[in-house]
């Protein structure tokens, strides 16, 4: 199984080395192979003795996470939808895609992808999955993006992007909450526990983390906007990614969890609303599109919602319909993509306005679509899978109990109309689909080239498929025992056995609804001339696409707005900011935790000399604020630091003293030299206000560092260690001075390090000065 | 005792000096700095996996016993960071004679460059406090000498807002070193715990206060809002080699610090620095650093503001001070030195290649430079903590302590700015890299090809920490252990 998973990936990275010879063979033709032969290794699971496999490679222990493959009922399913259609989209993406094209990334995309889908459908650890999931994402955005150099693509790849990866965080977080709550990560040991996880404090959290991840990646109202865009795909990639599998993929998480959730009122209710909420705004929005593909991307999201809400409901039969209509889906959507791209390679065009007329030109694709599309619609033909399917639908949508409550209750009347009302738009778009393309009169002056049908073997990935929905239609229990109900069982965490029947009887309510889809969907088809102005009037300005753009501008233009407002470039205000911060903060802090200690008993007595040098200082420090010019400014600062000299000399240090002497001479010194050179100082012409402030941080500031100051004054806790610094320093040291001793040798480093800062302050200097002179010398 | 732990800061001093002396022979200077920074990793290196085998080295400085002396401790935790600095450093220096002109490189670029990687590791080496405040002065004083280097009229500009704020919080760590000797009468780190822990609880109030001043010192280097104005234009300006280093290092040493000093000392009042004050921070961070990073269409300054962020999710694993977050913040902290330094080598590329720094100028730059386009994109995947790559395994260890401690805004907001970090990067993806072939894009491919090699080998490196996290994670997890545990640490410096 693990060889399974990582060919497709192992091939991915060699293709680019195999498309070098690809003006010889058609790249394509090299790798079909690889998800035929998985294909087959699947299919050998296949039969009513069906018995679960697993397989488990240690990854990272610390972390639980293993790479723990395991096969049951549902991975079968999607294991086999994945590797076959993948297998049909390969062979017929050798035709859609001709060897000009950048074959190589193409390929290394689409296998990138095929392994993380059948990675996400095959693991066990939940944070595997998730990395899979995220792989699907990006894979799917570089085959959106595939055309690179169209604006539409761009766009695409970038919704798809975020909206799929921001359900992928969400996931994320979901599964930690999990893997936090039951100590496994395992997925089968969650669903163990499903009870703890239920009555869990968090459950509303795991739940609304999962439900979005699930609800982005298989495009459920309102997050269904990026599988629009994400048409600009090549057709084969719409065909695979975009209807069959990776959409697909929150239908799966639900499934495979929904034994967790499946007795929660709250999933029942989320589920069904949202899923049929999809199902029927979708529908109703395939019926606007004039595009073809962007009609059946409605359409996917519509089934995608019909599914959705079939495991919401949760019952057995409900899941049973579920699980059978996603191979049902894959089946006659996968064609219809498939004839659409025909469609557009064979005319140039895609856009229903201008096809009409194809029967004639193009007969075995019109066969082909006729299938498909009256499977979509539900048209109640015994060799159409799609009516099986959606006729389970009604009938589960009518069985609902075991919930109680008047929302809940009220919601249960309502889910069979909603049902009908869905699909009824349903059968008119695919109604559409088919009549617009093949049949009405054919426009020859409006399509870019002159129609003829496509080379066989492209029609063969579609003809397959469209074999498969008759045969699913008229053999629909042997599907039923070798696959279908172990999936459901896997599903629904119990046995469930079902007969798939064609006659229910003309009194059996499902039926009776299917006719009135068939009934109400022809009438409105036939009016379709007078509805049109209706559809362009709704949803008109309301959308969610309009919602998207204006957070993806927005969020560029406010963070522009937001940054710019304090990143002025201006120091002044920075100072001001990051001051204002350490004096709240810091002040805050020690008034929370009670930590001043200002008394000033234990000080030392305040002498005359020392106010009047103290007071010199501040005067000083003040005056430089306010002098008009930068000598004079240098100056009034010089006597600042000679005010400290004097303090030191007072306070009997006059080594200190000395060294403060030279530095604050030098500095002025220096300063004066380089002054010489500077312009003059701008008056700041500056409002109360601004100087308000900086008055104000300046006091707070001083403030703070005297009350800090004085209070560790006060707060001695333990004796200095600088006694031991007086008593060694002759004996262990050798000298007399005890600041030298500590200098070069108790405290050695901090003085080699400190010249390296000279040594590097002087060349810094040097290299500006030099840098400059050698640019003025050219 | 053991002398190794101080080798990682001398070797490269000596190094600078030797250099020094002949500044125009580039190209002896530029293979004797190449050929040195290999041999100075080897030894790391080997030294790291002697910390991991037989315990913490401690160098006590002139054999002077702490506390007297100055002690230079290579723990689990610091000999792991000088070891990815020096990972860093040995890309950039095969970096930096393709990005750099002759005439830089003429001007100290390789002496500034050894006596930044010395003031590094021996901020990360140090024992005491005072000497960290020395090394923070040499790696500042040598960040000086590379931010100026060139010379332009914006380098100088935003240079000297870079050293104004820098002196400010120097001469705010000094103050508060003068306050903490004041109040327990030592500058050694350890011992500063031992009697900080001695103090009654009533009277530990002054403490917090002091030790909050201190964290804004370190706050203003590791960029923690609201403290980060002077960095994103003064990291655009310089080199792209330099912003590389800046981007990977320094703010990382004031986080760094921020962790030693708040898991060794300050941990009497978790509950209020940690749980309250840290996480909220955090949470600005986070949010205003992407914010940023959406605001402009410089790509350099896309990744420059990429830095404050990723800060703020390091800060979130202090915040929550528990084996998850520590470990995650350790590991988050490695990661995204390693691809931060990866990505400014890979802008630094597009720029030349590009020749331009406004993204709404390029476009199509794939089709020319196609392995330059993929690795891009493999570092943006990387930088939003994709699995199975190296911000993954961070990010689920934060997240798993956040909401194990119930932290429920904090994760929605961790996980919004992985979002916005990975909008803000493939933006430049699919502007830049994608769409039509631009006009004027250079024709030295030579160039572009040299400048992309050396974040292969960091890429590589990321690759290797999230796949072959199995190797590493054990590690991380000694550490975090070892740093809620403070006794092996006291214990390894003053009894040792």
């Amino acid at each position: 199984m693990v060889y399974a998973v990582f060919a497709p990936l192992i091939f991915a990275i060699i293709i680019p080395f195999l498309s070098r010879i690809k003006h010889k063979v058609h790249t394509g033709w090299l790798i079909l192979p690889v998800p035929l032969l998985i294909f087959i290794y699947f299919l050998q699971f296949v039969g009513s003795d069906f018995e679960t496999a697993r397989q488990t490679i240690d990854w990272i222990p610390s972390l639980n996470i293993a790479l723990d493959f395991y096969l049951d009922g549902l991975s079968l399913l999607f294991a086999l939808l994945i590797s076959g259609i993948g297998t049909l989209v390969v062979l017929y993406s050798i035709y859609y895609l001709n060897k000009e094209e950048q074959l190589g990334h193409f390929y290394t995309y689409l296998y990138i992808f095929m392994s993380s889908m059948l990675g996400v459908v095959l693991s066990d650890n939940v944070f595997v999955l998730y990395t899979f999931w995220e792989f699907t994402s990006l894979s799917s955005f570089l085959l959106i993006g595939y055309w690179h150099y169209r604006e539409k693509s761009r766009y695409g790849a970038l919704k798809s992007m975020l909206i799929t990866v921001l359900g992928g965080f969400s996931l994320l977080g979901g599964v930690i909450l999990l893997t936090i709550e039951t100590g496994t990560t395992s997925i089968r040991g969650m669903i163990e526990q499903a009870d703890l996880i239920v009555n869990s404090d968090y459950f509303l959290f795991i739940l609304i983390f999962l439900l979005l991840g699930a609800f982005t990646k298989s495009a459920q109202f309102p997050f269904h906007i990026w599988l629009p865009d994400a048409m600009e795909a090549p057709t084969p990639v719409s065909a695979y990614l975009h209807s069959a599998t990776m959409v697909k993929a929150g239908i799966y998480l639900m499934a495979r969890f929904s034994p967790i959730f499946s007795e929660v009122p709250l999933f029942f209710i989320i589920l069904s609303i949202f899923g049929l909420v999809t199902l029927a705004w979708a529908s109703y929005m395939a019926v606007r599109q004039t595009d073809l593909k962007g009609s059946l991307a409605f359409s996917t999201i519509s089934q995608l919602g019909m599914i959705m809400a079939m495991l919401g409901f949760g019952t057995s039969y409900a899941v049973f319909a579920a699980v059978f209509h996603i191979l049902n889906h894959a089946t006659f959507k996968g064609s219809l993509f498939m004839v659409a791209g025909i469609v557009d390679h064979e005319t140039g065009s895609r856009d229903i306005r201008k096809l009409g007329g194809l029967m004639t030109f193009m007969p075995i694709s019109a066969t082909l679509a006729i299938f498909g599309t009256f499977s979509m619609a539900g048209v109640p033909l015994p060799f159409l899978n799609g009516f099986y399917s959606k006729e389970m639908f009604f009938e589960s949508a009518l069985d609902l109990g075991g919930y109680s409550g008047a929302f809940i209750e009220s919601l249960i009347t309502a889910i069979p109309i909603i049902a009908v009302v869905g699909s009824i738009f349903t059968f008119v778009y695919s109604m559409y689909l088919f009549f617009g393309t093949f049949r009405g009169e054919y426009k020859e002056s409006e399509l870019p080239k002159k129609p003829h049908e496509a080379p066989f073997m492209m029609l063969v990935p579609p003809m397959l498929l469209v074999i498969g929905v008759m045969v699913i239609g008229l053999f629909p229990n042997m599907f039923n025992q070798a696959l279908i109900t172990h999936s459901a069982d896997a599903v629904y965490g119990d046995e469930v056995a079902k007969d798939i029947k064609f006659w229910h009887g003309w009194d059996s309510p499902a039926f009776q609804m299917s006719l009135i889809v068939v009934a109400a969907g022809i009438l409105l088809y036939l009016t379709k001339n007078k509805w049109h102005h209706i559809y362009r009037v709704i949803p008109g300005r309301f959308n969610f696409n309009r919602v998207y753009d204006w957070m993806v501008e927005k969020i560029e233009s406010v963070s522009n707005r937001i940054t710019t407002a304090y990143m002025t470039g201006s120091l002044r205000l920075y100072m001001i900011l990051i001051l204002t911060a350490i004096i709240t903060i810091t002040a805050g802090a020690i008034l929370i935790s009670d930590g001043f200690n200002f008394e000033v008993q234990d000080l030392a007595p305040i002498t005359a000399p020392e106010v009047i040098v103290a007071s010199i200082m501040a005067i000083a420090a003040i005056g430089t604020t306010v002098a008009r010019n930068r000598i004079a400014a240098i100056l009034i600062l010089g006597v600042v630091g000679y005010g400290l000299a004097i303090l030191f000399v007072m306070y009997s240090a006059p080594d200190l003293a000395l060294t403060q002497l030279i530095i604050e001479t030098v500095t002025v010194v220096l300063f004066l030299l380089c002054f010489y050179h500077l312009p003059n100082l701008t008056t700041n012409n500056n409002s109360i206000v601004h100087k308000g402030t900086n008055v104000l941080v300046s006091i707070g500031y001083g403030v703070l560092m005297l009350v800090i100051g004085v209070t560790a004054y006060n707060s001695r806790f333990a004796d200095t260690i600088s006694n031991f610094f007086m008593e060694n320093t002759y004996e262990l040291g050798g000298g007399h001075n005890a600041v030298n001793v500590i200098l070069v040798d108790f405290r050695g480093i901090d003085t080699l390090f400190e010249v390296a800062v000279l040594f590097g302050a002087a060349l810094g200097i040097f290299a500006m000065i030099k840098l400059r002179q050698d640019k003025g010398a050219k | 005792m053991n002398n190794l732990a101080i080798l990682p800061i001398i070797l490269p001093l000596l190094a600078s000096v030797i250099v020094a002396f002949i500044p125009s022979k580039l190209n002896i200077v530029r293979k004797l700095s190449q050929a040195l920074m290999v041999i100075f990793l080897i030894i790391v290196g080997y030294i790291a996996w002697l910390v991991y085998h037989n315990g913490v080295i401690v160098t006590q400085g002139g054999g002077w016993d702490a506390p007297f002396g100055i002690s230079i401790v290579a723990d689990y935790l610091s000999i792991l960071l000088v070891l990815t600095t020096y990972i860093i450093a040995t890309a950039a220096v095969f970096y930096a004679p393709h990005s750099l002109s002759d005439q830089q490189e003429k001007f100290y670029f390789y002496t500034f460059y050894f006596l930044l990687i010395s003031g590094v590791s021996g901020a990360f080496l140090t024992g005491d406090l005072f000497n960290l405040f020395v090394f923070f002065e040499v790696l500042l004083m040598a960040s000086y000498g590379l931010i100026v280097l060139g010379n332009g009229k914006a380098q100088l500009r935003e240079s000297l807002k870079y050293v104004l704020v820098n002196l400010f919080s120097s001469m705010l760590f000094v103050t508060t070193i003068a306050f903490i000797y004041s109040l327990v009468g030592t500058v050694n780190m350890a011992h500063i715990a031992e009697r900080v822990e001695a103090i009654p609880a009533e009277q530990q109030g002054i403490i917090t206060g002091i030790g909050v001043l201190l964290f804004f010192v370190f706050a203003v280097k590791a960029a923690i809002f609201p403290l980060y104005y002077w960095l994103p234009n003064s990291y655009v300006v310089p080199n792209p080699v330099i912003s590389a280093l800046f981007g990977a290092l320094l703010t990382k040493i004031g986080i760094y610090s921020i962790f030693r000093v708040y898991t060794l000392i300050f941990v009497h009042d978790t509950a209020f620095t940690h749980q309250q004050l840290f996480i909220w921070l955090a949470i600005f961070t986070m949010l205003f650093g992407v914010i940023g990073a959406l605001s402009t269409n410089n790509v350099k300054l896309i990744v420059t503001y990429n830095i404050i962020p990723a800060i703020g999710f390091i800060l979130m694993g202090i915040g929550l001070y528990s084996e998850d977050g520590l470990a995650g913040s350790v590991y988050y902290l490695m990661h995204d030195m390693v691809v931060k330094a990866a990505l400014f080598f890979l802008i630094g590329a597009l720029v030349v290649a590009a020749g331009t720094k406004d993204l709404s100028k390029m476009s199509g730059v794939i089709q020319r430079f196609p392995l330059l386009g993929w690795l891009f994109f493999l570092g943006t995947i990387v930088l939003a903590g994709v699995p199975p790559f190296s911000g993954f395994i961070g990010k689920l260890l934060l997240l798993r302590g956040a909401l194990s401690q119930e932290y429920f805004l904090l994760t929605i907001v961790a996980l919004l700015s992985s979002l916005l970090i990975l909008l803000s990067m493939i933006r430049i993806f699919i502007r830049g890299f994608w769409g039509e072939k631009m006009e004027g894009m250079t024709n030295d491919n030579r160039k572009v090809h040299a400048l992309t090699i050396p974040a292969v080998f960091l890429l590589a490196i990321s690759i290797f920490l999230g796949v072959g996290a199995e190797y590493v994670l054990p590690y991380v997890d000694t550490i975090s252990t070892y740093l809620l545990d403070r006794t092996e640490y006291i214990s390894a410096v003053l009894k040792g």
